[in-house]
């Protein structure tokens, strides 16, 4: 096992160093290549990032827990995707044309005001430092299992932020793009020739869901075993079918493409990845169903496949380094992300007159800095960091509605945009913290409901920046048209 | 959102409507790969024609 950890470094930290070309000297080089990435890249970067660790751990298990509902929401997810097609152009046009770093920048300039742009980065903070600390966790307790404690839990952690650290700072988004490239190629394709060894061995597709049937016919529908009612299957999915435009780490990712033409492989490339990988998933989850009906817990679905017999040992391994790579892969984007929100939009909106170049050396200052900081939160077990972890998904949902006014409603106003996110932010919390769900709907549903009231409401008796959002939206309505994408 | 734009989120948004209502009515009694599974997996395909028609002048 040491050995594949071993080389998966080695050539993670090769390729991060190759990665390196020219001088990158502003905000827009280092933390968006200077718009200039390639969409097979794009696509395979925007991959890694978007499934972590949960991929083959978590809905693997939620599909040995649940049945095929786990399938049901992870698609639901995927049909979201769809939301690049119509606010990816959109993103690109505008960043191209305005400069814009980071999606709270944008948000900032569109309705006229530093402060939407600086609540709404330190609401990703305050979700996604907590998110991070719990993959890294996750890297943790996946090496002491891995390893029978040889590598303990602590040492884990600290790998998993060292090589998330290096692979940011090295050369910003081009190290990041270009190792999870590499961890994206070799995850789809051991996961997927596990699964066919797996299907193979338990006697082809046919038999694979006959069994399957015969054994645990509930696991085939929904509710099933009663795990994914409706209501529980709306509260989990609601939040994760807007993830590309709430999470700032992916949405981020739709200023980069050298290109339409680039968005487009882009997009494309992730939606081909991306049914692959979610198929792979749930039949992974279901082969445990087969062979292990009966487990303690359902996180034990992976490690037990990965020993059996049906998997050669060194494939196990390899599948094992490479489920760390994918936690590692998606945290050390969402720490180049935050580091750029915080330079941008905190640090650039507190410090007057503060220009590109310190910018810059702000946000590789605070790389590490958040880093060490989810580094602290996975060692804690403060229980408030789970709850923010959990809460990530419906915390980040409620920028959600600015984001689509700000291309789709010109009436929405900066006042209407920070009383619906911190509002409705804190009422997820709340709503998490003392965990109530009132009408039997999740937090994530109350806080896109809330906050799309609020936003509409207090836009409407707040003034518009009228003269902006008829620039803003005039320049897209011509460059759509020019572009032939309306 | 122009007319072509707007009828392909329609488009979208049933497809998803019928992801969150079919499994969970006509295909609830139905214990087989050819229920929820075959179901999700053809709305999933749909969507990435969709999304392929969807794009298909990006940067022409």
């Amino acid at each position: 096992m040491w050995w594949t950890i071993a080389i998966y470094i080695i050539v993670s930290l090769f390729i991060a160093y190759l990665s390196r070309s020219g001088k990158q000297t502003n905000m827009t080089s280092y933390f968006l290549g200077d718009r200039k990435l390639n969409g097979f890249v794009s696509a395979l970067s925007y991959s890694a990032t978007t499934y972590s660790a949960f991929m083959l751990v978590g809905l693997a298990g939620l599909t040995y827990t649940g049945g095929v509902g786990a399938y049901g929401f992870e698609i639901i997810y995927f049909m979201g995707v769809s939301l690049v097609a119509f606010f990816g152009p959109r993103f690109w046009l505008v960043g191209k044309k305005y400069g814009y770093v980071t999606p709270s920048e944008m948000l900032g300039d569109r309705y006229k005001s530093k402060k939407v742009a600086f609540v709404v980065s330190l609401f990703s903070c305050l979700f996604l430092i907590p998110y991070s600390a719990v993959q890294l966790a996750g890297v943790g307790y996946l090496l002491q299992g891995m390893t029978n404690n040889a590598i303990p839990f602590t040492t884990g952690v600290i790998i998993a932020t060292v090589l998330a650290i290096v692979f940011s700072y090295i050369a910003g988004i081009r190290s990041v793009a270009w190792t999870d490239s590499l961890q994206a190629l070799m995850m789809i394709i051991t996961s997927t020739v596990v699964v066919l060894l797996i299907i193979h061995g338990l006697g082809g597709v046919g038999e694979f869901f006959d069994t399957l049937k015969a054994n645990e016919p509930q696991a085939l529908s929904v509710p099933g075993n009663g795990y994914f009612s409706f209501l529980t299957f709306l509260g989990l999915t609601v939040p994760w079918f807007f993830f590309s435009l709430s999470n700032p780490q992916v949405s981020q990712r739709l200023f980069m493409p050298a290109s339409l033409k680039s968005l487009r492989t882009m997009l494309m490339g992730f939606l081909i990845f991306g049914f692959i990988y979610t198929m792979v998933s749930v039949v992974w989850g279901f082969s445990a169903s087969v062979m292990f009906p009966d487990l303690a817990n359902a996180d034990l679905a992976t490690p037990r496949i990965l020993s059996s017999e049906l998997v050669p040992p060194i494939l196990g391994a390899i599948v094992m380094v490479g489920i760390m790579a994918a936690a590692i892969s998606t945290i050390d984007s969402i720490l180049l992300t935050l580091s750029s929100l915080f330079a941008r939009d905190v640090y650039g909106n507190i410090k007057k007159n503060s220009d590109d170049r310190q910018q810059l050396l702000v946000g590789k200052i605070v790389i590490p800095v958040i880093a060490i900081l989810a580094y602290l939160f996975a060692q804690s077990n403060v229980s408030l960091i789970a709850v923010l972890s959990v809460a990530s998904s419906a915390g980040l949902l409620v920028a959600v509605p600015a984001i689509i006014g700000a291309f789709f409603w010109k009436r929405g106003t900066a006042a209407g945009v920070l009383t619906s996110v911190t509002v409705s932010g804190i009422i997820v919390i709340l709503f998490e913290l003392f965990k109530i769900k009132p009408l039997g709907l999740a937090s994530g549903l109350w806080g896109i409901s809330i906050s799309t009231v609020l936003f509409i409401a207090v836009s409407l008796i707040t003034k518009a920046p009228k003269e902006k959002a008829d620039e803003f939206l005039t320049y897209l309505k011509t460059e759509l048209k020019r572009n032939k994408i309306v | 959102m122009k007319s072509r734009e707007l009828k392909w989120a329609l488009a979208v948004l049933a497809i998803v409507l019928l992801g969150y209502l079919l499994p969970f009515t006509v295909l609830t009694n139905v214990e087989a790969w050819y229920g929820s599974f075959l179901l999700w997996t053809v709305l999933a395909v749909i969507i990435i024609m969709i999304n392929y028609i969807l794009s298909k002048n990006w940067g022409e």
